[in-house]
Formats: C-alpha cells, sequence, structure tokens
C-alpha cells in the first residue's frame, strides 16, 4: 500500500500521534512531514511501524520504541529511542543529550556526533554514532554497547557497571571506573560486522574497548577517595 | 601556722582516717566521690555515646553509614501535637453507627484527560517499595491485602515484579532515575505511572541497595552483575528541569494513549516550589514524603539531617495547589511517618487528598513482631526495636533476599493483616471524620484541628487550642 503523508506544523501532538498510529494499524508506511523539532513524535510503536521523519524532531523521538523502524533525515533532541526495546532507529544528523538513554534493545544509529550523555543507563542493544559521543556517555550503563567512530568527550564511560564503549577514536579523558582493553580479533569482527551491515565497513580501523573496572561494584574503604568522586 | 598542723585539726577527738571520709566502705574504688549520673552515662552534650561510636565507625569505614527505616532525628514536630474540635453545639455531629462516611478517593480524575483515572475504596495505599528492598512474598501479600482493602500499592525502584501485578487490582509503576526493566511492555501494565524526583528519607540521593541484597532474581530485573552494592543516580537521565518534565509526562501518556494517571513523588524540601512547579508540568496526582519517610537503606545523615516534617510539607504543598488554582484538579498524597488512622486523618484535615504508608505496611506484615529472636538477636537487635532493612537479614523476612527468610513471610497471613490493618485505619479515619460531622473523609479540614503547642502551630498554621487563633509572627 502507499505510504501515507503525516504533516505536523503546529497541530497538537496527540492527534499526529493518531494518524500515524492508524496508518501504521491500516499496515500503512508513514512520511511525516514539517516536523518543526517537535517533541514527543511516534511514541512507543510496535514493530509494524515505519516511519521516516523529513527534517528535525525535538524531544523522545521513538521512545519506548517497541520494534518499529524509524529514520529522521535531519537532527533529532534529547533521548532520541530512550527506553527503546527492540527496532531500528535512525538519525541522518546530530543528536542531542542522552541519545539512547535506558535503551533495553534494539539499534540506534546516529550519522553525525551524539550530546552528551549519549546511553547513559543503558541496558542493552547497539549505539552507533559515526561522529564523537559527548561528555560522561555510557554513565552507569548496565549493559548494551555504545560505538563511537570519531571518538568521545570527557569522563567517557564513568562508572559502568556492565556494557563495552568501543572507540574508534580518542577520548579526551576517561571516567571513573574503567578499563581501557584491546578487544579480541573475534570481538573486532563482530563489531566490523554490525558496522558493515550499515554500510560503514572499514578494516583500517584501530579499535579500543571501554569496559568497567569494576572497583566501584562495592564500597570499599580504600577506595574511599573514589568514592567522593561519585 | 603550726597550729595548723594540730593532730586533732580542730575537732574534740583525733581526726578521722581519709579512708573513712572517702566512704570507701564498699565504694568503688575509681569513683573517688559519690557515684554521679555522668559515670554512668557520659554527660557530655556534643560527645555522646553516639557522636564517639560515628566517629570510630567513619574512621574505620572512611565513608558514611547507610541504614534502614527512617529518621531518628527527636526534633521533628509530629501529628501528636494536633488533636480534633469534634462537633458539639456549632457543628453536628454524625452518628457514628448509622450514619455512614464516604472513604472513596479518586486520583487522576480532573477532566476530560486521563481515560480511567484510578478509584480507590479508602483514602489510604501502601507506598512504592522496591522489589530488591522488599522480598517477593511481602511484595505479593502487599498486593493482595491492599486489593482485598480496595486500595493499590505501588512497584518501587526495582521494575515491576510479576508477583506484584498479579497480586494487586491496582499498581503504580515507578520511573526512578535508574529505569530500572522500564519498557513500554511494563509502562502499558501498569494503573498509574509514577515519576520520582526524590523521597522523604533521601532527599537530593539516588537509590541504594547492599550487595546481600543483589540476588540472582533481583540482579536479573535491574540489569546488575550478582551481588554488587548497587547506587541509583539521582538525577534522570533525560530530563533536567520543570520544562522537560512536562515533555516527559506528555511522553508517557502518548505512549499509554492517555489512559492512566501520571503521579510525580518529590520529597518535602520545598514542597510550595516543588508541587507548583510539578502541577505546572502536567502531574495528575503529587506525592509529597515528609522528612519522616521509611527507606530500604539510606545514608544515615540523610534521614536524620534533611528534608521537613510532614505536617508542614502538607500545609505548604496544599497552598501551593491553592495559589495555582489547581487544588481538585491536581490530587496531593502525603506521606512520610503515618502511623495509623489518627495520622492519616490528620493529614487529610491538612489538605491530603490521599495518605501513602510504607513502615506501617510493613509492620503489618509482620516487622518488628515478637518473634524469631535469634535472627533478631544476630543482628544485635530485638522485636520493637529492629531497624536494620538494609542488612538483607530481616528477621521476619520482609526485607531480604534470602530464600529461607523470605519464607517466613506466609503470604495469605500477612496479606489478610495488611488488609485488617488498612481496614481499621480507614476506621479510625472514619470515626474522628464522622466526630466532627463529615459524611466524607475529603471534607476534614484545618478548622477541624488544634495546636497543642506553639511549634505545631507556626508549622502549620492550625489555630492553638481554647485561643483559637494560630501562632503569628
Ligand atoms: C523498605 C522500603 C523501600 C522503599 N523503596 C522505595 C523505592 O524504591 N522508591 C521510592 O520512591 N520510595 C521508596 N520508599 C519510600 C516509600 O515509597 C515512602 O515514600 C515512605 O516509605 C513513606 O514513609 P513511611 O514509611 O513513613 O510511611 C521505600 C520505603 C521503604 C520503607
Ligand atoms: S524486622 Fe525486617 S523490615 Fe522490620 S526493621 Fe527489622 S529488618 Fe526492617
Amino acid at each position: 500500500m502507499k505510504d501515507l503523508t503525516v504533516t505536523v506544523g503546529d497541530r497538537p501532538i496527540r492527534q499526529v500521534n493518531a494518524e500515524i498510529r492508524d496508518a501504521v494499524a491500516a499496515g500503512r508506511d508513514v512520511t511525516v512531514t514539517d516536523t518543526k523539532s517537535r517533541h514527543n513524535l511516534a511514541i512507543g510503536m510496535d514493530a509494524r511501524a515505519n516511519i521516516r521523519f523529513e527534517g528535525s524532531v525535538g524531544y523522545y523521538c521513538g521512545g519506548l520504541n517497541c520494534g518499529a523502524r524509524i529514520q529522521v533525515e535531519r537532527n533529532a533532541g534529547w533521548a532520541v529511542g530512550e527506553a527503546m526495546s527492540s527496532g531500528e532507529i535512525t538519525v541522518g544528523g546530530y543528536a542531542g543529550m542522552s541519545a539512547g538513554t535506558s535503551m533495553l534493545g534494539g539499534l540506534l544509529h546516529i550519522k553525525g556526533n551524539a550530546g552528551p550523555r549519549c546511553g547513559v543507563a543503558m541496558k542493552g542493544g547497539d549505539i552507533i554514532v559515526e561522529g564523537r559521543i559527548g561528555y560522561l556517555s555510557g554513565f552507569m550503563a548496565h549493559a548494551g554497547r555504545i560505538i563511537a567512530l570519531e571518538g568521545a568527550g570527557d569522563a567517557c564511560a564513568d562508572s559502568l557497571w556492565g556494557g563495552e564503549v568501543w572507540l574508534a577514536g580518542p577520548a579526551k579523558s576517561l571516567g571513573v571506573d574503567t578499563r581501557l582493553t584491546e578487544p579480541s580479533a573475534e570481538q573486532v569482527q563482530e563489531v566490523e560486522a554490525l558496522l558493515a551491515e550499515r554500510g560503514l565497513a572499514d578494516s583500517s580501523r584501530d579499535w579500543r574497548k571501554i569496559v568497567s573496572a569494576q572497583r566501584l561494584w562495592h564500597f570499599q574503604s580504600r577506595d574511599a577517595k573514589a568514592w567522593l568522586m561519585i | 601556722m603550726a597550729d595548723d598542723l594540730d593532730e586533732s585539726g580542730g575537732f574534740p577527738f583525733p581526726m578521722p582516717s581519709e579512708e573513712a571520709v572517702a566512704m570507701r566502705d564498699g565504694s568503688i574504688e575509681s569513683h573517688p566521690v559519690g557515684v554521679p549520673e555522668s559515670y554512668e552515662e557520659g554527660k557530655s552534650t556534643r560527645w555522646s555515646a553516639k557522636a564517639i561510636a560515628d566517629v570510630h565507625a567513619m574512621s574505620q569505614l572512611g565513608r558514611y553509614q547507610l541504614r534502614g527505616f527512617n529518621t531518628f532525628s527527636r526534633s521533628m514536630p509530629t501529628f501528636d501535637d494536633l488533636v480534633f474540635v469534634p462537633a458539639t453545639m456549632t457543628r453536628l455531629p454524625l452518628e457514628g453507627y448509622r450514619e455512614s462516611c464516604e472513604t472513596e478517593t479518586v486520583l487522576g480524575d480532573r477532566p476530560g484527560l486521563v481515560s480511567e483515572p484510578i478509584r480507590l475504596a479508602i483514602p489510604i495505599y501502601i507506598a512504592s517499595m522496591s522489589f530488591g528492598a522488599l522480598s517477593a512474598n511481602a511484595k505479593a501479600a502487599l498486593g493482595y491485602g491492599a486489593s482485598k482493602a480496595g486500595t493499590m500499592t505501588c512497584t518501587g525502584e526495582g521494575g515491576m515484579l510479576e508477583d506484584e501485578r498479579e497480586a494487586s487490582k491496582l499498581l503504580v509503576y515507578q520511573i526512578t532515575p535508574s529505569r530500572y526493566m522500564l519498557d513500554l511492555e511494563h509502562l502499558r501494565k501498569a494503573d498509574g505511572i509514577e515519576i520520582v524526583t526524590g523521597q522523604g528519607a533521601k532527599p537530593g540521593t539516588g537509590g541504594v541497595l547492599l550487595g546481600m541484597k543483589v540476588s540472582e532474581r533481583v540482579a536479573k530485573m535491574r540489569s546488575l552483575p550478582l551481588g554488587v552494592d548497587q547506587r541509583s543516580t539521582v538525577r534522570h537521565p533525560d530530563f533536567l528541569g520543570a520544562d522537560d518534565l512536562q515533555v516527559k509526562i506528555e511522553e508517557l501518556r502518548e505512549a499509554t494513549g492517555y489512559r492512566v494517571p501520571i503521579f510525580v513523588k518529590v520529597g518535602a524540601t520545598r514542597p510550595r516550589y516543588d508541587v507548583a512547579i510539578a502541577a505546572k508540568a502536567g502531574a495528575d496526582v503529587i506525592v509529597v514524603d515528609g522528612a519522616e519517610g521509611g527507606t530500604g537503606a539510606s545514608p544515615e545523615i540523610l534521614l536524620d539531617h534533611t528534608g521537613i516534617p510532614t505536617i508542614s510539607a502538607v500545609r505548604a504543598a496544599r497552598e501551593a495547589l491553592d495559589e495555582c488554582g489547581m487544588s481538585g484538579e491536581v490530587k496531593l498524597v502525603l506521606a512520610g511517618g503515618i502511623r495509623n488512622g489518627v495520622d492519616a486523618a490528620k493529614a487529610l484535615a491538612l489538605g491530603a487528598d490521599a495518605i501513602m504508608i510504607g513502615t506501617a505496611a510493613l509492620i503489618a506484615l509482620g516487622c518488628n513482631s515478637p518473634r524469631y529472636f535469634d535472627s533478631y538477636a544476630a543482628l544485635g537487635t530485638a522485636p520493637g526495636r529492629c531497624h536494620h532493612c538494609h542488612t538483607g537479614m530481616c528477621p521476619v523476612g520482609i526485607t531480604t533476599q534470602d530464600p529461607e527468610l523470605e519464607k517466613r513471610v506466609d503470604v495469605a497471613a500477612a496479606a489478610e493483616r495488611v488488609a485488617r490493618f488498612l481496614t481499621a485505619m480507614t476506621m479510625e479515619i472514619t470515626l474522628l471524620a464522622k466526630s466532627c460531622g463529615k459524611s466524607k473523609v475529603s471534607n476534614l479540614e484545618v478548622e477541624d484541628l488544634r495546636a497543642l503547642s506553639l511549634e505545631a502551630s507556626a508549622f502549620t498554621g492550625v489555630s492553638l487550642a481554647g485561643i483559637d487563633r494560630p501562632y503569628s509572627w
């Protein structure tokens, strides 16, 4: 069936989202125009949805995603794809603060840079950022993978519980309780395969993988000073 | 001068021995003069035994101490400083045994927004206490007990436990900064959603769960490594100020189809402003948790030295809603140190629309009950004074993840006790309300109260007993 076009403009978001949902329920793909960087577009969509935003979107676009494929042509505001459990979100430009916050699964692909706190409290899934990720990215993440091709800002991967931050570029500084590791060839192959699927194959990358140093997993008197920093 | 050395010292008899003067016969060698109180208790007002022990503890641990339960501060004004002035001549009391008093309490019922407001048969419900802080049996018992009494429970920080969803007819799902297990599926299973921005027991800090309690099931639900000392962030990962909160609330409404009410919980610090901001951001229900609020584990200094007391917080919160014209549209829930129906009735009269209880519900489950004395002793405590929830070794199986201890919560019996307690609390409220001539508990008002102390009057604006004027500056 033909794509349905929904126009955002200054209309109530509730109405816009209802039209998107109805179209999805009717089995149609949706193109959304005149997005005006409005907040809360395409929240909690399911696996039937195929949505394309022509333009930029505001906060929480694709939030609580549950299987939908969402494309944002230009930039996204704060917390794009927050709490996504499955599905795939692509941002053509930059993403603001807290992209992929507390994601549980699925894939978030940002073609430009991501702002600070990318992937904080993340619990699964993958975030690919073709540019750089901002400061405190991966802060207190539990699981999942953040992959940044051009590196990271300050305090990268601060206080990780688990999960991995992969950098193919420099980090301005690493956060507390982090450990820099050399990924194994196998691990690199897995990440490169994921990137190749997105048309980002490049065998010349120099990878570093950041994981938790696990010193903050337990209150320890000898670490009292480290605790002051968190 | 030589006269001073006279053997008899001026007596017409010989000088007594020093030993006799010192009353050494039978006295304690180290107590040369009498036995002053200070020998038994220490009398330094600065260096009490506790202050000394605290320095010893910090100098060994290199950190502050954590514990459960609630504040030990003696400086909190309490509901006991207020009394009801029932109806006599100027007002008509209701006939206690013949006339009824409406207790139904509806949350999220502002016109035309939420399609399924929460209808509670009584004005009390069970506070969020996470699975993790509580055992699964305790969660289930609270759920069944609350459902039987016609009211609801809240999940708490650790995600939605199936046992609780099954037990609770009405369940509020908490969104905490750590967002454990938060996804669309669970959000849509909730009858209400609560965004937590603070807690009375520890405003300004995030949750803590010590490793003892991070069992396999807890770790899985929170996606944490097994047995870590879990600490949570305090700031939400995806909003900061009031304007963002408004967008966040809209997101949650979109995700749930404008079906369920959105709650915002604040720890009582600046309730006048926080409540106004939460109301402006679009919350349907605002939960104010006073400084006396309970906790599973908090830094002790926050329990004892942060936040403002429940009785003063509620007045500020109500005035804030009145001032922005939101009273009635936005509901105010009060928590923090509510022990029984009397406290609850006073809280309603002071301006709350509903009351939330945490610790009292745990006590109804069996917390501090006189059983398993050895288990209390192993923690260095005894029934009636236990506050060891943070250890994970709760003697009665409530705040533990130890499978053996957890069995001590008999779900059916504990649920029945919770239901009876909630019913009894409600009877206390209606008894007082009827005596004040109210046919609905929601009609209780500040005028039904008098203050017994200048302090209580000054904190709440309630008129002083007898003189009928509030303390004013
Ligand atoms: C064991 C325990 C666990 C708690 N866990 C949470 C929690 O996960 N999230 C939260 O917002 N509040 C939590 N609280 C605070 C309660 O929701 C509530 O605000 C408080 O208990 C009210 O005070 P009260 O215990 O004096 O009734 C917890 C309280 C207790 C006693
Ligand atoms: S009996 Fe259990 S729930 Fe009650 S204070 Fe002690 S440890 Fe906490």
